[in-house]
């Protein structure tokens, strides 16, 4: 069994998860990262996606994911990962993503060109979490293949 | 003449008493408010306390940092005011505590400052007054949300880039004890966070991606943003604190009145029922 460390998930308004993992996959600026315990000391940002939790004694394909609306991790002798939002799978409303990335989509193929830079950044955003959470709550795009 | 006060006593009393009714109804809705505010606001508080302690760790284990959030390397001149005030009243003096703050901060500084008013209360008083409301945030603060907050707090940080402000400082109230609350004012943008002993120098090296300066930037808003949020969550605490108070000192006096009135009502009886016998007797003397 490897080692465990602590690992604490902080949104602005509650302590979302807090316990010993082997195993984070953490989706950063660059790519997807794995973190376990004696990693290098890091901090770095995350990007929209998913979050792969392996829990001390957990299976080796067990895994709990939850979408992710970037952030930043912070590896030192425990991970803490500072996000906005963070939702596990199971509790992905579908309806909702869906209707708020046709909402999204909608407006972005009317106002591409026309609209004021900040929105059409913001539309992308909304629907790049959107996807994200669409895969996580199918078990992670990883998993569907 | 006697049965004409007692009358009026008798009105007095019906209205205190329904006074009373509704302070003691008021006290015990704030203190419930109250009871979920804390928590709300103590989780908050236990989280910004984590981004506050990374950016003074980063501070003290790199030089590299960009420099323009540093305090010392431009000159300030015009200054953001944040004040964090109520919506309601009866409150005590819980926003005349802060408006007499800001008054105060706004008055030894000559240049014109730019306000954002979060509550009614604040808003209007700036307004009344002639200051420049650069923006506000009027619902109830007690249910903010961090995406509001943020939104608030972009076009600030926006400002502050661009260089149309120089400082951005935040009043409010801060919680110490449901009896206590302590008006304060934060300067948090730019940043003086000293090389402070306190927080030792990390032996290691640490990863920083994809760059230092890219988590420096990210950081730095996201301290504003969290320092208003909970500033928000807290002032709102405050809020129902100083209220519970107000209404509870309220009810005291209210039935401390009902006891005074009730005393002297007693006592216009007795003098009515003892003139009243006096009238008798007299009556009765006179026809033997």
């Amino acid at each position: 069994m490897a080692n465990s460390v602590k690992l604490e998930i902080i949104t602005p308004s509650k302590m979302f998860y807090r316990g010993d993992v082997e195993l984070v996959i953490a989706r950063t600026l660059e790519g997807d990262e794995g973190f376990m315990c004696g990693h290098s000391w890091a901090c770095k940002l995350l990007d929209i996606g998913e979050l792969w939790i392996q829990e001390k004694g957990a299976g080796k394909d067990d895994f709990k994911v939850a979408a992710v609306a970037g952030g930043f991790i912070d590896v030192k002798d425990s991970i803490i990962i500072y996000t906005d939002a963070v939702e596990w799978s199971e509790d992905i409303d579908m309806e909702r993503v869906l209707s708020e990335k046709a909402k999204a989509e909608d407006w972005l193929t009317h106002n591409e060109q026309t609209g004021d830079p900040n929105d059409v950044i913001k539309a992308k955003i909304a629907i790049a979490k959107a996807i994200t959470r669409s895969h996580v709550a199918e078990g992670g795009y990883r998993r569907k293949r | 003449m006697a049965s004409n006060s007692m009358q009026d006593i008798k009105r007095r009393i019906k209205s205190v008493t329904s006074t009373e009714h509704i302070t003691n109804a008021m006290k015990l809705v704030s203190a419930g408010k109250l009871r979920k505010a804390k928590a709300i606001f103590e989780k908050t508080n236990e989280n910004s306390h984590y981004i506050t302690h990374t950016i003074a760790e980063m501070f003290n284990n790199s030089q590299d940092i960009p420099q323009e959030y540093l305090a010392g390397n431009r000159e300030i001149k015009t200054t953001c005011y944040i004040v964090v005030t109520s919506c309601r009243g009866l409150c005590g003096g819980f926003n005349s505590n802060i408006l007499k703050e800001a008054q105060r901060e706004i008055d030894e500084d000559w240049e014109e400052p730019i306000i954002y008013a979060i509550g009614t209360k604040g808003k209007e008083y700036f307004e009344k007054r002639g200051y420049k409301i650069y923006g506000d945030y009027l619902a109830p603060p007690e249910n903010i949300s961090f995406l509001e907050t943020r939104e608030m707090s972009l076009p600030i940080i926006d400002m502050y880039n661009k260089g149309e402000i120089d400082e951005v400082v935040l009043i409010y109230t801060s919680f110490i004890s449901s009896m206590e609350q302590e008006v304060k004012n934060v300067t948090l943008l730019p940043f003086e966070i000293e090389h402070d002993p306190e927080i030792i120098r990390n032996e290691k090296q640490v990863e920083y991606e994809p760059s230092i300066e890219a988590v420096f930037n990210y950081l730095v808003p996201k301290y504003v943003e969290m320092m208003i949020h909970s500033a928000v969550v807290e002032s709102a605490t405050c809020e129902h604190a100083a209220r519970r108070m107000a209404m509870e000192s309220a009810t005291d006096n209210a039935r401390e009145m009902l006891d005074q009135l009730s005393l002297f009502y007693n006592r216009a009886r007795q003098s009515a029922i003892t003139d009243e016998i006096i009238e008798i007797v007299a009556g009765s003397e006179a026809q033997k």
